[in-house]
């Protein structure tokens, strides 16, 4: 940095740093900027965090607070057994691979069509984007009261036609959890296709130009340059979104709860009934973590591939 | 040319399918605040009503919707000031230095908001019952804060890095002091990116219901969580649930409708 080099202006307020040199105090303020930020997020984010990796080694239980005593890994062993843990962990693989699909396939389709730069484009954009802002909890009881199948505008068709269970879509365990797929579907595509769609936006046109006047045909154009070309975007949305979809809580939490029986249950929902209705901390955290760990892993992993691709892309 | 323009109809027919699919259904439950309650139970259900407020009046006499509305607004906006004031420092300092941790600590906030909010919330919320905070709107701020601080720094970091830092550097060999580079040369320049954070911190924030859920009260419940409690009551229906949903969607609806600009450059830039 050019900084490094220049020399002290020699009326400067801050004289108790007098004896100390340019590059040393830059360092000094950049540091008292950045250590507040630092400070809280240590304080009330990682320490929480550590604390719960604490506790899901106890036996804790906050109604039988004399029982507590520290068991080690029990907590996740007894995880390891558990079949509403295997259920809750099977439910939400399925739901982030689920919803993360069909969120890429359908945004890529908007995003392709939203491609060109005009204002009927840019008026739908902003428009579609509404589903993104609404609170999920809303969302939640928008498509709870649609699927109701005694007076629903949609579920009551859907019951009457014998497409549901008589009891509507959330009442069937084969149904529930492709529902909230659904729903999440609903609320995230939109934010998937804004993000393809800043990558077409940014790829370089002079290639898919030359392409097209050489006489490829678009869809050639399509999976030999633009899909190669927009890996790099694909792999972020994915990331984004399969790292919220594993939290998935809200939405299950209004509409399902986690039923029927545990049907719909994930790992967050599972987590906040133990720890927050039953008040079994130590058991919570412990599912907790599993989730922390796997959604780390996700992360780590397609954040790997990503920097992989960033590197082919920029030897190309 | 003929087959250009039937594909461009047909684009823009699919757009507007989809956009029928994403917007529907909310402005379904916005209608349904205006259906009196005989309509909103009609079997077969139908799209046609005769338009009343009378949803309105018994969701204002049911909810304190003003004290609802007070608490979001305190969630919301306090924990966008203290994301602010700890988050825009700490990204422009992230962005200027060259020493190594920086871009291990824009990572490390980047990661932060990853992380399963429910692992923070049991050790969070034992934390706050032990410094008497339970149950406060102000411990809902402060844990909003952590996920908007680390959200914040990580934006402000990339907006701050695409800023060149040769108008700071004339600042400071012209005699400025660094405060006054960054508070007066910088942050104008990067205004874009203070109002899409304050924005990102707002919609986080108002949003959030797991948090409030079980940390406030009754008294100092946002409408979130009345929402939650108001569905499955018996005397609620739909059409107050419409009602009540009003106050917490339109604002935020209309507000990133007013800043779209900055929500969808915060959203392609900001958000990884």
């Amino acid at each position: 940095m050019a900084l490094s080099t220049s020399t002290a202006p020699s009326a400067n307020p801050f004289a108790v740093f007098g004896s100390l040199t340019f590059t040393q105090r830059r360092k000094l303020f950049l540091a008292a900027l950045a250590m507040p930020a630092l400070i809280y997020v240590l304080l009330l984010g990682v320490y929480p965090l550590v604390k719960g990796i604490w506790y899901s080694l106890y036996d804790y239980n906050l109604i039988k607070p004399a029982r507590t005593q520290f068991i080690g890994i029990d907590n996740y062993r007894e995880l390891f057994i558990d079949s509403d843990m295997r259920q809750a962990l099977l439910n939400t693989v399925v739901f982030t691979l689920g919803s993360v699909f069909f969120e890429l396939v359908l945004g890529f389709v908007i995003a392709l069509a939203l491609w060109r730069d005009e204002l009927f484009n840019r008026i739908c954009l902003t428009l579609i984007l509404i589903p993104v802002t609404i609170t999920p909890l809303v969302v939640g009881l928008i498509f709870k009261g649609l699927l109701l199948a005694d007076y629903g505008l949609v579920g009551y068709y859907l019951a009457q036609w014998g497409i549901s269970d008589p009891r509507g879509l959330f009442a069937s365990p084969d149904t529930a959890l492709a529902t909230l797929i659904f729903i999440d579907v609903w609320e995230w595509t939109p934010l998937v296709a804004l993000i393809l769609l800043a990558g077409l936006k940014a790829l370089p046109t002079d290639i898919l130009e030359a392409a097209s006047v050489d006489g490829a045909n678009p869809l050639r154009v399509f999976r030999s340059i633009t899909l190669p070309l927009m890996l790099p975007s694909v792999l972020l949305a994915l990331t984004i979104r399969s790292i919220d979809a594993f939290r998935v809580f809200d939405s299950v939490f209004v509409t399902t709860g986690g039923g029927p029986g545990n049907a719909t249950n994930t790992l967050m929902v599972y987590a906040v009934k133990e720890g927050l209705s039953f008040f079994n901390i130590g058991k919570a955290s412990a599912i907790a973590n599993v989730s922390l760990l796997c959604t780390a892993m996700i992360a780590a992993g397609l954040i790997f591939l990503i920097r992989h691709y960033d590197k082919k892309a920029s030897i190309r | 040319m003929n087959r250009q323009i039937a594909l461009n109809s047909a684009r823009r027919g699919f757009l507007l399918f989809m956009l029928a699919f994403f917007i529907l259904p909310f402005l379904w439950l916005a209608t349904t605040a205006y259906k009196p309650s005989t309509d909103i139970f009609s079997i077969p259900p139908q799209l046609g009503f005769r338009p009343t407020l009378a949803q309105f009046t018994k969701a204002l006499t049911i909810f304190d919707v003003p004290a609802l509305v007070r608490s979001s607004i305190y969630i919301a906006g306090g924990s966008m000031i203290l994301s602010l004031l700890l988050g825009v420092p700490a990204g422009y300092a992230l962005a200027r230095s060259s020493h190594r941790f920086a871009m291990a600590l824009a990572y490390f906030f980047m990661s932060i908001r990853m992380v399963p909010a429910v692992a923070a919330l049991i050790p969070f919320y034992l934390l706050m019952r032990d410094i008497g905070l339970v149950g406060h709107w102000f411990s809902v701020v402060l844990i909003n804060c952590v996920l908007n601080t680390a959200f914040v720094s990580y934006m402000m970091y990339s907006y701050f890095r695409a800023l060149p830092p040769e108008m700071e550097e004339a600042a400071l060999t012209d005699g400025c002091t660094q405060f006054t580079a960054f508070w007066r040369v910088s942050l104008p320049a990067v205004r874009s990116g203070i109002v899409a954070s304050s924005l990102f911190c707002v919609l986080f924030s108002w949003n959030d219901f797991l948090f409030a859920m079980f940390l406030t009260r009754l008294d100092s419940k946002p409408i979130s969580v009345a929402l939650l409690s108001a569905y499955g009551t018996k005397d609620i229906t739909w059409g107050t649930l419409g009602a009540l949903a009003h106050f917490s969607t339109i604002p935020i609806v209309l507000m990133v409708l007013a800043l779209n600009r900055h929500f969808v450059q915060g959203l392609t830039k900001g958000v990884h």
